[in-house]
């Protein structure tokens, strides 16, 4: 008994540290230094993602800002807003989010605004009550019309015909339903390019890629996939040049130009999809440091964003500019 | 408790009995794969030709290789979850080391060095487990998200994708027209096979997972059996990421999540007990080739739109329907030990 | 079989309870803003899943078994719950819906377990697939979002500074353990997990104590569905994902022996505790995931290891 009386008053002190103790440093910090910015990717450790933090980081160096580059190695949204939630408590100046489920990182968004720390989204938006302004590289409209279009000019143009198929994060990624909304919508402007199955690879490049080895055997006739997640592009591109069909099976995606040049030098992939990152994650930064020194207001049109130049506000989106498609011709004048 | 010279006598020929998998339970897994093969091809003739069964054997083939040493472990009554984990460090070691831009060590010092750490790392499990008493699950359960950990710091948020020609050429080689990864795998087989049928080790196994009392009674080296089943299982491991790993044009970290599953619902339903002590590679083998030939069958037979959301739950239901019939076929269903 | 005192988890709740203190002691050292009681309350709103489903998971473990479908069985009661808020039934009965739910794909694994007894790691094994595929399938993968702003404040509100939630999660906790300390079902529980067989010879109901533990869990994981929902405002397929991990992994560090007949739900809380402090800390102080994951690992192996040590020495 004397053991149990113990444990209870060990778990008592340490529910007291927790709870009810001394209620030292409870009061906001004094001001800080420098101003403190916390970059939030949907996953961390996709060279998408790393790519954007590099861009991140030469922004918070030349304008001296204090810049955290965390997030959820599995991609997990709950793991997101935990850490959204953290922030806000730790008193940081500006959280920049990458929601991976606007659903489920709204409340902790619209909780850290609660407690005065400014949100903005970037690279995916969330509800506009969530957030100040978007950091906008390209709509999910853009993306899809982007990508289904690419598709067509290389197989035909406007009578571009045959069958595609999609090959898709998870079944649940909000991202990649998003996009594949837009797809579809864009696809009817080519009646002939027939969509015939959309896979999901769960995110595992091997899956990815015997899933497009079976769609081109289950379909002989296959003219293209789409590989819209980071290791469903390669992983499909591979099962493309393996089965010897490079060029009769087209494979167009997202995906940075360092990523995918072998494939594109090999034709095996004509198009990939994306935009400047390094830019993208520059751009965030200076447009989260003028949002918290107060000269990015709403209405405001304008965004002076150091070697960017002026970049343009359209409402609450600052936008970074041009989908990028990267080809033959130009992929070797990118590195990133 | 009696443990006198009597006692070491009437436990020896109880402890070391080889309860290899059921016939009964190998015909009901064969009988399975055929009737997939059958009714598939009748929707999908392409599915039976000679390339797509090439294609579910190489696909499959890092799970048979680490299912073998799962299989052994399993037998011994231990079990390792943290085999996809190992797989994905093992791959980001094996890219590090090969990639012109990083290490750029020769071919043969590479698939050592894999080898080597997998082991290792296998090793490094048994000896908490044998010598530390950590319970197998908790080991590799902590070892799971370690491993996992240390694959996303090591590869430092990038990709390596200027894999040299002559480590692709274990993904995609094909010497004598087979690929490189089914010369692995039926190595593997072979060798395990042979491991648990003809060697003492093999014997002990069965022993050690029958009864670890009575085989320790009966001087059976429990340590070093436990020992060898673990580094044995890493060694493959080190195995499977060499000749899978290749396949792919791109190395990233999250290579090998959820393949432990893969792997421990192949031996599960290949009929190896989950309490040790039977179980075989036969069992294993033909139950890696069912689950994988299920789920490539599903691409074939083209069920419609909606038909992808399902997938996952038909080959939960497959799974559970594999089970149950092992249920209904089993003569020995009373024995209930904790 | 490994002789297992009782006496053994209450020396390992100490050591837990000093590990935890240490772990304060050092938040506090290396930053006295993450140990305030308002970061702390504000952060415990995470645990609420997790901890509410180890509680029938350590008595699970306890009887010798074990249930990796636990996540699986919240994403099949958090869409059902979502289909059932978008057929536009009455809220009371959606979230009903969602426990009934839950409980049934318990009480399914509890039948194979217990009543044509297949080995429990093997039936979750196969349920871990087949519920979240059902849900994917029900749902198409598609989420389910505008619950009531009543329900949602519920998920986000505190009573005195502490969530809502976790004032549940108390009480429920309370109600646990006081039914395993004032009942016979908590000595059954314990006799069970010693040795079936001599428990059923002495009179314990084995199979249906296994079959109500294993329904408790689905409706454990079918409250953690509502949980979820009121906290996110979100229910969809793929939550609840790797759940069985964590918790089997909070349970064990918290002293529950995986051969069965040890451990206790204060353990268990501590394990919670414990790996929610590492995780909170680690990244509040080095912003750095990767670092959790071989934090959090280590802490598992380590715990278990000391105490092995320890407890051989004693011997």
């Amino acid at each position: 008994m004397k053991r149990s009386t113990f444990i209870a008053l060990l778990s008592a002190m340490s529910l007291s540290v927790m709870g009810v103790g001394p209620r030292a440093h409870t009061a906001p910090g004094p001001v800080h230094k420098k101003t403190t910015i916390a970059l939030l990717p949907k996953k961390k450790g996709l060279p998408y993602f790393t790519t954007c933090a590099k861009g991140a980081e030469e922004a918070a160096k030349e304008l001296d800002v204090e810049l955290i580059y965390d997030g959820p190695t599995d991609g997990s949204p709950e793991k997101a807003a935990s850490m959204i939630d953290r922030w806000a408590l730790k008193g940081v100046d500006v959280i920049a989010v990458s929601p991976n489920d606007p659903d489920v990182l709204g409340q902790a968004m619209k909780k850290a605004r609660a407690k005065g720390v400014k949100v903005l989204t970037w690279d995916a938006d969330a509800a506009k009550d969530t957030r100040e302004f978007l950091v906008n590289q390209a709509t999910a409209k853009d993306i899809g019309f982007a990508l289904v279009d690419a598709m067509a000019k290389d197989l035909g143009g406007e009578n571009a015909s045959g069958k595609v198929a999609i090959i898709t994060a998870t079944l649940t990624a909000a991202n990649q339903n998003e996009w594949m909304k837009h797809m579809k919508e864009r696809l009817a402007k080519y009646p002939k390019l027939e969509l015939i199955a959309t896979k999901p690879c769960n995110e595992d490049q091997r899956l990815a890629f015997s899933t497009a080895q079976d769609l081109m055997k289950a379909h002989p006739d296959l003219k293209g996939i789409f590989g819209i997640s980071s290791v469903a592009f390669p992983g499909a591109a591979e099962a493309v040049k393996q089965a010897g069909k490079s060029g009769t099976v087209l494979v167009t995606g997202l995906g940075t130009p360092n990523d995918m040049k072998a494939y594109v030098k090999d034709g095996t992939v004509k198009s990939v999809i994306l935009w400047n990152t390094v830019d993208l994650g520059y751009l965030t930064i200076h447009a989260a440091h003028a949002l918290a020194g107060g000269t990015l207001k709403p209405g405001a049109t304008e965004l002076t964003a150091g070697r960017l130049g002026t970049k343009k506000i359209d409402g609450d989106q600052i936008l970074l500019g041009d989908i990028l498609v990267f080809t033959k011709d130009n992929i070797d004048s990118f590195d990133f | 408790m009696a443990t006198g010279p009597d006692a070491h006598a009437r436990l020896l020929p109880a402890a070391i009995t080889l309860r290899a998998t059921p016939r009964g339970r190998l015909w009901l897994i064969a009988a399975l794969l055929a009737l997939i093969f059958a009714g598939i091809s009748i929707a999908s003739p392409a599915f039976a030709s000679p390339a797509n069964i090439r294609d579910i054997l190489v696909n499959i083939s890092p799970v048979i290789i680490v299912a073998c040493g799962m299989t052994i472990l399993i037998i011994s009554g231990e079990i390792d979850v943290s085999v996809g984990s190992l797989l994905g460090l093992l791959g980001a070691l094996m890219g590090l080391c090969s990639s012109p831009t990083h290490a750029n060590l020769p071919l043969a010092a590479v698939i050592a060095i894999t080898l080597a750490a997998g082991a290792a790392l296998g090793l490094l499990n048994g000896l908490l487990v044998v010598l530390g008493r950590v319970p197998s699950i908790i080991t590799t359960l902590g070892a799971m998200t370690i491993l996992r950990g240390a694959t996303e710091l090591l590869m430092a948020g990038s990709w390596i994708t200027d894999l040299p020609a002559s480590l692709r050429y274990l993904g995609t080689g094909t010497p004598l027209g087979i690929p490189v990864c089914l010369w692995a795998a039926l190595i593997a087989v072979i060798l395990s096979l042979l491991f648990l049928r003809a060697t003492r080790p093999g014997l002990w196994t069965y022993a050690v997972g029958g009864n670890l009392h009575a085989a320790h009674l009966a001087r059976v080296p429990t340590h070093t059996t436990r020992l060898l089943a673990f580094t044995l299982l890493g060694l493959l491991t080190g195995l499977a990421a060499l000749v899978s790993i290749p396949q792919q044009s791109v190395i990233e970290s999250g290579i090998g999540v959820g393949f432990e599953l893969s792997v421990i619902t192949a031996v599960v339903v290949g009929g190896a007990s989950i309490r040790g002590g039977s179980g075989g590679i036969l069992g294993t083998l033909l139950a890696a080739i069912l689950l994988g030939s299920v789920r490539t069958g599903l691409i074939f037979i083209n069920l419609g739109d909606s038909a992808v959301y399902w997938e996952r739950a038909i080959q939960g239901a497959f799974i559970l329907a594999a089970v149950l019939s092992d249920v209904l076929t089993r003569q020995d269903s009373a024995r209930q030990t904790a | 079989m490994r002789p297992a005192p009782r006496t053994n988890s209450r020396v390992y709740e100490c050591l837990l309870a000093a590990l935890m203190s240490i772990l304060l002691a050092l938040a506090w050292w290396l930053d006295p803003d993450f140990v305030a009681p308002a970061t702390q309350l504000a952060l415990s709103n995470h645990i609420v899943e997790l901890a509410l489903v180890a509680i029938p998971m350590t008595l699970i473990i306890v009887t010798g078994g074990i249930d990796l479908s636990v996540g699986s069985t919240m994403a099949l009661s958090s869409v059902v719950m979502g289909l059932a808020f978008d057929a536009g039934a009455p809220f009371p009965l959606v979230c009903i819906s969602a426990l009934l739910t839950g409980t049934l794909a318990g009480l399914l694994n509890g039948l194979f377990i217990a009543r044509l007894s297949i080995h429990p790691l093997i039936v979750t094994l196969a349920t871990l697939a087949a519920y979240r595929g059902l849900a994917e399938g029900l749902s198409k993968g598609r989420p389910f979002s505008g619950f009531p702003e009543g329900f949602l404040a519920i998920g986000s509100g505190d009573w005195l500074q502490v969530p809502i939630l976790v004032w549940l999660l108390l009480l429920l906790l309370l109600l646990s353990a006081l039914i395993i300390r004032r009942t016979t079902i908590g000595l059954w529980i314990y006799a069970a997990g010693g040795s079936q067989t001599a428990a059923h010879y002495s009179g314990v109901p084995v199979a249906q104590l296994r079959l109500a533990l294993y329904t408790l869990a689905g409706a454990a994981a079918g409250l953690a569905a509502i949980f979820f929902a009121a906290r996110f405002n979100t229910a969809k397929a793929d939550v609840g994902a790797g759940l069985e991990l964590s918790v089997i992994t909070a349970v064990v560090l918290g002293g529950t022996s995986i051969f069965g007949g040890r451990g206790t739900l204060l353990g268990a809380m501590l394990g919670v505790a414990i790996i929610h402090e590492i995780g909170q800390l680690v990244s509040w102080k080095w912003d750095q995931q990767e670092l959790v994951q071989v934090v959090t690992g280590s802490i598992l192996v380590l715990a278990v290891l000391v105490h092995n040590i320890f407890s051989r020495r004693t011997h």
